[in-house]
């Protein structure tokens, strides 16, 4: 169990912290592309790109980090809802969309996932993973059409591996009730991650890291990131697991660099997906960023890779009351 | 063993409402779960109301692709020629219908896009680029397209001569044509009116369908095309049967 303060959602002042913090940055960088816009020097195309980022940032966040402070259920239903939504982009980027039972059994795998986070039967949440790969593998069988059938398979299975079995651990962490901290420093983490890598490969320049999968990304960016997040990661780890077996500062870097690293890699492995299929974005539907995936890309990795670290150290959703809803 | 072929949907990347006005919308789930419940709840309609009977079923292709042809007296037909058909042509099933009436704004095309599955035709100003995408359609996502080659509702119930651009989706290919013959749409929901009129009867007969592999593409094709579509749904509106026995 993650350690926390009795009280509301603002109990712990790591909560208070990473909402101040936030509201803190979206102000400030309001106020300097408002700087920039003044100054004449920028063009317009480019001023009304920015604008269109920080409106999008300005919904995006109140929903992102809204469901967490309002409760378990509410962070579980937004999970699910982004799930459904990765899937959506996906389905029609790869076209797995005209494969109308594989499309089915999806989405209500990730229904029956998240059903699982929000009873908090652990052992169905991770029994789920195999029997729906399973059931996708072998539900297209008798339809007796053996053309495509490897392509399709693997296409449903990467889907539901992706947006349904991993993101929904971003949901199960909820089942904790300290959730709220860890849960709001992923968020934050893997979006600062980006402006990190972004910001350093700005910065120092050089070689570029995977040049056919992402022609923007260098290897300083990379590392920069890495070196940025884990330091962040790591500080407020500290704060979010003090008195327990991770409050060690080999786990915290450990931890620190996980989140870049799976943040980066969840980051690359979209942008094969999109060069593969030769596509920009994976939708329209942010302003500025893109689609749904392209701004959630990052959190597909980290959310199981961090919920196993903690759940090996301190197991998640210990102290609550578990199957909730089936008894 | 072929190289993996990864199709994105053809309308990837447009705006929600471009998406809803584009003819490569292919729907999703959603898309479909919509569409049938629209298209049973339409088939439960024009029973109740209006005993609406369909003759000559064993004359649709056994599958997808092909083009109905009907004459058009009513905004019933599309509904009712969509109604006739099941599984899995119903699902690929898409009507041509009037841009300006049925794509004027976005909610009008939202309920066109997803209940009615229907594709804009611009009258007058359709791209020849538009008619591409059609034609390839049809052929390459296995379509079933659903058309009223007189261009526009008969105001006085009586058939008009056909518009060649029927022939430019199919002349010069193996997909069929399958005349159909809507009696009493006129009756049961006139142009002139704003709702359709319950308790009058719409029958429906199919007729055997026609091919025009053998037929140039070209002006002259196009026409040969629409006259033979326009013979063949004549004779069925003068057949004998059911439809024109008295009540």
């Amino acid at each position: 169990m993650i350690p926390h303060p009795p009280g509301g959602a603002f109990a712990h002042p790591v909560t208070t912290g990473i909402i101040i913090a936030t509201l803190a940055v979206l102000a400030v960088s309001g106020l300097a592309i408002l700087g920039i816009a003044r100054s004449g020097r920028a063009k317009p195309e480019f001023r009304r790109e920015l604008w269109l980022r920080w409106a999008s940032w300005c919904v995006l966040l109140p929903l992102m980090l809204g469901p967490v402070l309002l409760g378990r259920e509410w962070t579980i239903a937004a999970v699910t809802v982004l799930s459904l939504l990765c899937y959506r982009e996906y389905a029609r980027a790869t076209g797995l969309f005209r494969e109308r039972l594989l499309s089915l059994i999806i989405v209500l795998g990730i229904l029956a996932v998240n059903f699982a986070a929000l009873d908090n039967w652990y052992g169905f949440f991770t029994a789920l993973w195999p029997l729906t790969a399973c059931l996708l593998a072998v539900s297209t069988i008798p339809l007796d059409r053996p053309a495509g059938y490897i392509q399709r398979t693997a296409l449903a299975i990467l889907a539901f591996m992706l947006f349904g079995a991993g993101l929904a651990h971003l949901g199960f962490m909820a089942n904790d009730p300290g959730y709220r901290p860890l849960v709001l420093l992923l968020l934050t983490a893997v979006a600062l991650n980006d402006v990190a890598a972004f910001t350093c490969g700005k910065l120092i320049g050089g070689p570029k890291l995977l040049p056919a999968t992402s022609p923007n990304k260098t290897i300083s960016g990379s590392l920069g990131a890495v070196a940025v997040t884990t330091s962040l990661v790591a500080l407020v780890g500290a704060a979010i697991f003090r008195g327990t077996p991770l409050a060690n500062p080999v786990w915290l870097v450990a931890m620190g660099a996980l989140v870049s690293i799976a943040g980066q890699a969840g980051d690359l492995l979209l942008s094969s997906i999109k060069r593969d299929l030769g596509i920009k974005d994976m939708g329209t539907v942010l302003p500025g960023h893109g689609g749904v995936l392209d701004r959630f890309n990052s959190l597909l990795l980290v959310a199981p890779a961090i919920f196993h670290l903690v759940h090996y150290f301190l197991g998640f959703g210990l102290g609550a009351a578990s199957r909730v809803i089936t008894g | 063993m072929e190289a993996w072929k990864l199709r994105p949907a053809r309308d990837l990347g447009l705006k929600p409402a471009e998406r809803l006005r584009s003819l490569g919308r292919e729907p999703g789930l959603i898309g479909l779960g919509i569409n049938a419940a629209w298209r049973r709840g339409v088939r439960a309609y024009l029973r109740a109301c209006h005993g609406f009977r369909v003759e000559g079923l064993e004359n649709l292709p056994p599958g997808p692709p092909f083009v109905m042809v009907a004459n058009h007296a009513s905004h019933l037909d599309a509904l009712a020629l969509s109604a006739a058909l099941r599984g899995h042509a119903a699902r690929r099933a898409h009507a041509m219908a009037a841009g300006d009436l049925f794509f004027a704004n976005p909610a009008v095309s939202a309920l066109s896009a997803y209940a009615i599955n229907a594709l804009p035709v611009w009258r007058g100003r359709s791209s020849r680029g538009d008619l591409d995408t059609m034609r390839a359609r049809l052929a390459e996502d296995h379509l079933v397209y659903i058309l009223f080659p007189e261009g526009t509702r008969s105001r006085s119930g009586s058939m008009g001569a056909f518009q060649p651009g029927l022939g430019m989706l199919v002349a010069g290919t193996d997909i069929p044509v399958v005349p159909c013959w809507l009696q009493g749409a006129h009756e049961a929901w006139p142009p002139q009116s704003r709702t359709p009129r319950p308790f009058r009867p719409l029958h429906l007969r199919i007729g055997p369908p026609l091919r025009f592999g053998q037929v140039p593409a070209g002006r002259a094709g196009w026409q040969q095309v629409a006259a033979a579509a326009e013979a063949a749904v004549r004779l069925l509106s003068s057949e004998r049967g059911p439809l024109n026995e008295a009540p």
